[in-house]
Parts: C-alpha cells; structure tokens; sequence
C-alpha cells in the first residue's frame, strides 16, 4: 500500500486487572500494525483473544499504558471524532430519528443546518434508507438499524472507521446484504476501515489484507492479503473467484490451528 | 340527528372504539356510587350531616365563594374567595414544590448515577429518606417553621426531591454504556453524554418517578395542610369538618381528585406519549 499509514501501533499491550484475585489478565501482546489510507483490515482470531480490547484502545474507550497508538501521527488519548465506531450492538440513539442519528456528529460540531441537510441525505440515500428518515430505531429492523449505525459513523467524516462485529447480531440473509452494501460504500466514501469479525468469510470478502490473532494474550500471528479489487468483490461472483476461496482457506487454517493449540494447552 | 349521538360520534372519533368501550366501562362504578348517594338522600339511610345530598356539595361552591367580588378577584387572591384561594394555594405550592423540586432531584439523580463516589455518598441516605414516609415530617416541620406555608411547602419538596432523585439515579444507571461510547466517539463531550444520552435515557425512570412524586406529593400537602397549614384544600377540609359543614369537606376531596386526575392527564400522560412512548421504550400491549 502506497500512502500515508493512518493508523500506528507500536509494540502495544493490554493487561487488564482482576479485582478479585488481584492477577491480570493478559489480553494483548506486542502488537505492531500500520493500516494505510484507503485501506480495509479485518481481523479474525479465535473468541476471546483480544479483538475488542484492541478495538477499544484505538477507539480510545480504554486507557493503555504498554505500547504506543497514534492516529494521523497524533497519540490516542481518549474517544474522537477522528476515529468512528460501528458497535455490534445497536448503539443508535432510540430517541432520535434516522435523520437526527446519522447527523449527530455534525450536529456536535456545530455544522450549519443546511450543509447537516445536505450531508445527512446523501448518507441515507447512500446506505439505502430513503423514505425512513423520520422513523424511530424501534421502527427499523435489526438491518436497518446497522444501516443507520454505519451512516452515522460516516457521515460525522473520522479519519478510520472502527467496525466491531458490527453484523454479528442480523441473520444470514442480511449479513450478505450488509456486506455488499458495506463494499458498495466504501468504494464510494474511500474509507479507512479497521474491521473485526469472527468470519472469517467476511474478513476474505471484505479485507485488502487480514490480520489474524492468535488465542489469548493476542498477538498478531499473520497477515493475508488479499488482492481482489473492490469493484469485483460481489458475493454473487465469489463462489467462482480463486483468489477469495484460497484466501478464505488460507485464513480458516490459520485460525482453526489457533483453535486446536488452544485446546491443547 | 340529536346532540346526544353528535357528541357519542366526536368522542368515538377522538378515542376509536376500544378507548370508548373503555371509558365507559370505567364510568360504571361512578355512576353506581353517585346513584346510591342520590338514593341516600331520598331514603335518608345516613344523616345528612353525615353524607350530605349532591346538591349541598354543588351549592358549597356558590356559599363558599358568594363574597367574592368576581373572576378577576379570583384570581387575585381577594380575601374572601374563600374556595378559589384554598384552591390557588395548593396547586401555588404543587407548582412551586414542582418547578423547584423535580429539576433539583433529576439533577442529583443524573449526578449520582453517572458518579460512583457521588452516589456513595447520596444513595445510602436516599434509601432512607424515601423509606420514611413524606408525612412523618410534618410534626417536625411544624416544630422548625411553625404552622404556615413554609411547612406545606417543605413537607412536599422533601417527598418530591427524594422521588425523583432515586427514580432517576435507577433511570441512568439502566442506560446501556455503549449508548454513551457511540456520542463520545462521534466527538460529544460530557455535557453532550448527559443532555443526549443520559437524561432521555432515563426517562422512562423519571416519569415512573414523576407519578409516584404527583401521587405522594399531593397526598403529603393535603396532610401537611390539615395539621401544619392556614390554607388550602386540606386545611378546608380540615376546619370544614370541624365545623360539621360536610357538604365542604365532600367538595374539597372531589376537588382534590380532579385536580390529581388534571395534572396526571394534561401533564404526565402526554409528556409520556411524547417521549418514552414515541420512542419505543415502554412496552405498549397491542
Ligand atoms: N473489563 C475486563 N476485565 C478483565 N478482563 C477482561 C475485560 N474485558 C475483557 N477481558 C478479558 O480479556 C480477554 C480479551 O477479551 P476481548 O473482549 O478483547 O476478546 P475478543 O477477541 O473481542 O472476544 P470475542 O471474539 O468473543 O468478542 C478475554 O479473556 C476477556 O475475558
Ligand atoms: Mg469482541
């Protein structure tokens, strides 16, 4: 990847305190990772092995001490707008619109009416809910309200967007609707994405490169990358895409080892 | 077509079917207990210094306000409007206790959910404070600010700040924390958290607590009024009865049930359609 890395993780680790035995649990070793303008990182890795952790102390959600993170060469202390995030969970706010939700972040910036207007439109029609605008989140179905999360995050501009599991909550059918769309959209938006997931079909579909953890504490066991261009990436053509299916395989024996060694120890 | 369907067709359009079937069923045992007043006082099973026909508790309205020079005197207060300034001076304090109280016990409430050393602090004593019952202060009230307005005044604030302090410290402890990471991280500062997170979040809570605070508050005045006050409707009541003038205190207690009923309908229910219900956070049986 040419460009500038927007993202810099030097050598950072996570312990975190146990109130109750007074032990530390160990959950990321010595990571070091760069994500590049433009470019989407998925990273898989057995459950529990620090995917979120990590995700959090980018998000600056959780304070660190081991290790630096920098973003846009500035270290991470504390939540920004700078770095958005798509939770798994539906963290759109129930009492605001569709509208209102996905123009928040301009409306705490202070963003006049008109260009809020503008901008909030373009990210509804862009994640498809046109004529829902006015609808509360209770309204929507579970899809919806992921669509309504992902157009919140772009819409308020950061400079990464942070995804954590963000379609592990819809059922199948959609989660392949979702990923197209999200494809669809980040061709569009030119987005830098940091994405965690436990599929490791979607980190093939959607990553230019993947990074896999291994079991707790996390380190980064290795990298694939993944050289599909996104105008080609559509689930309806990847059955028959090599480069995806040995990708994906390549990745699911990664894993799986991690799995298995887990076991054992 | 007579006035009597008119109205039944503008009500059954205001309300639907359901809601009138409703309204109605819950008219019956109204009109059940107004019907066997009536027949009390045909039959005289009751004396009627004891339950006092209808039309004295209608006529108490004109002899209790017979000195008062007209509407405009009403609502000035002048002396002798006897029933419109009873009437004045508890809903004054309701408002009064209302404007200072409930803004008062959201703001700790908020406070002290948010705040863990906050709520170390206040929770403890909140506890206690809504375990003692509102109106087992009013002997001490009575003790530190002597029979008046000031005593009716604290015994309902007390009741009220405490309410909604707890209500609301449940309400923003109950938000789900990732609500709040979504406005942080799209750049809100704390003050952002509170006003577009917690304070909406809570507010299921907070009108849980604004009923129980309408319900005990009201209730807490109207005692206070009777042993600790110089006016009002309990303090009407109260002399009312003393004097055996029933057909008063009869008045007064419907009074103080419309006024009640007013305040929950006009105020809470719509606040609650507005917004907890508007925004999907009460559970609605279809
Ligand atoms: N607040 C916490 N306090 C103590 N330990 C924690 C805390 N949060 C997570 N852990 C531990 O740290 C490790 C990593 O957790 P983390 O949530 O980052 O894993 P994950 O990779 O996101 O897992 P999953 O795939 O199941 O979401 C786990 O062993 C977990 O038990
Ligand atoms: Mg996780």
């Amino acid at each position: 990847m040419t460009g500038e890395a927007k993202l810099i993780v030097q050598g950072l680790s996570h312990h975190y305190p146990d109130e109750y035995t007074g032990e530390s649990v160990h959950a990321l070793d010595n990571i070091d990772l760069k994500i590049y303008e433009n470019e989407f990182v998925a990273i898989v890795g057995p459950s529990g092995c620090g995917k979120t952790t990590f995700l959090n102390i980018i998000a600056g959600l959780l304070p660190y001490r081991e290790g630096r993170a920098m973003v846009d060469g500035v270290d991470i202390k504390g939540p920004g707008p700078d770095r958005g995030v798509v939770f798994q969970e539906h963290a759109i706010l129930p009492w605001r619109t569709v509208s209102r939700n996905i123009g928040h972040g301009l409306e705490l910036r202070r963003t006049p009416k008109a260009e809020t207007q503008r901008r909030v439109q373009e990210y509804v029609d862009l994640v498809g809910l046109s004529g829902f605008e006015d609808r509360y989140p209770h309204e929507l179905s579970g899809g919806m309200k992921q669509r309504v999360a992902v157009a919140r995050t772009l819409c308020a501009d950061p400079v990464i967007m942070l995804m954590d599991e963000p379609f592990a909550a819809v059922d199948a059918q959609t989660r392949i609707t979702l990923q197209d769309e999200l494809n669809r959209v980040v061709m569009a938006t030119e987005k830098t994405i940091l994405f965690i997931t436990h599929s490791v079909e979607e980190a093939a579909f959607l990553g230019d490169r993947c990074i896999v953890f291994s079991r707790r504490p996390g380190r980064i066991k290795s990298e694939i990358k993944i050289d599909i261009p996104r105008a080609e990436r559509q689930w309806k053509d990847m059955v028959n895409n090599s480069k995806f299916t040995d990708a994906r395989d390549e990745i699911l024996g990664l894993v799986r080892s991690e799995v298995t060694s887990n076991d054992d120890g | 077509m007579t006035a009597l369907t008119d109205f039944s067709i503008s009500i059954q359009r205001r309300f639907g079917r359901q809601r009138l079937r409703k309204f109605i069923l819950g008219l019956i045992p109204f009109a059940l207990l107004i019907g066997l007043w009536e027949l009390n006082t045909a039959f005289v099973w009751f004396d009627p210094v004891e339950i006092p026909p209808i039309a004295d508790v209608w006529e108490a309205i004109f002899w209790l306000q017979s000195d008062c020079p007209g509407f405009m005197a009403a609502v000035d207060g002048h002396n002798s409007c006897q029933l419109s300034n009873n009437i004045l001076s508890s809903i004054g304090r309701v408002i009064l206790a209302t404007v200072v109280g409930v803004p008062l016990g959201i703001g700790f409430g908020i406070l002290a959910g948010m705040n863990r050393t906050i709520s170390a602090y206040l929770e403890p004593i909140g506890v206690f404070m809504n375990s003692v019952s509102g109106i087992a202060w009013i002997p001490l009230a009575v003790v530190w600010f002597g029979v008046g307005w000031e005593t009716t005044l604290f015994i309902m604030l007390n009741t009220i700040f405490w309410l909604l302090f707890f209500n609301t410290m449940m309400g923003v402890r109950a938000v789900p924390k990732v609500l709040v990471q979504g406005v942080q991280t799209l750049g809100g500062s704390h003050l952002d958290a509170i006003r577009q997170v917690y304070l909406p979040g809570a507010m299921p809570s907070i009108i849980t607590g604004g009923r129980m605070a309408m319900g005990f508050g009201w209730r807490a005045l109207i005692a206070a009024e009777m042993i600790g006050g110089d006016s009002g409707l309990g303090f009407m009541i109260f002399v009312s009865a003393s004097e055996f003038k029933t057909e008063e205190v009869f008045l007064g207690v419907i009074l103080i049930s419309i006024i009640f009923l007013a305040t929950d309908r006009w105020i809470l229910v719509p606040l609650e359609k507005w917004t907890i219900e508007r925004w999907g956070l009460v559970w609605k049986p279809t």
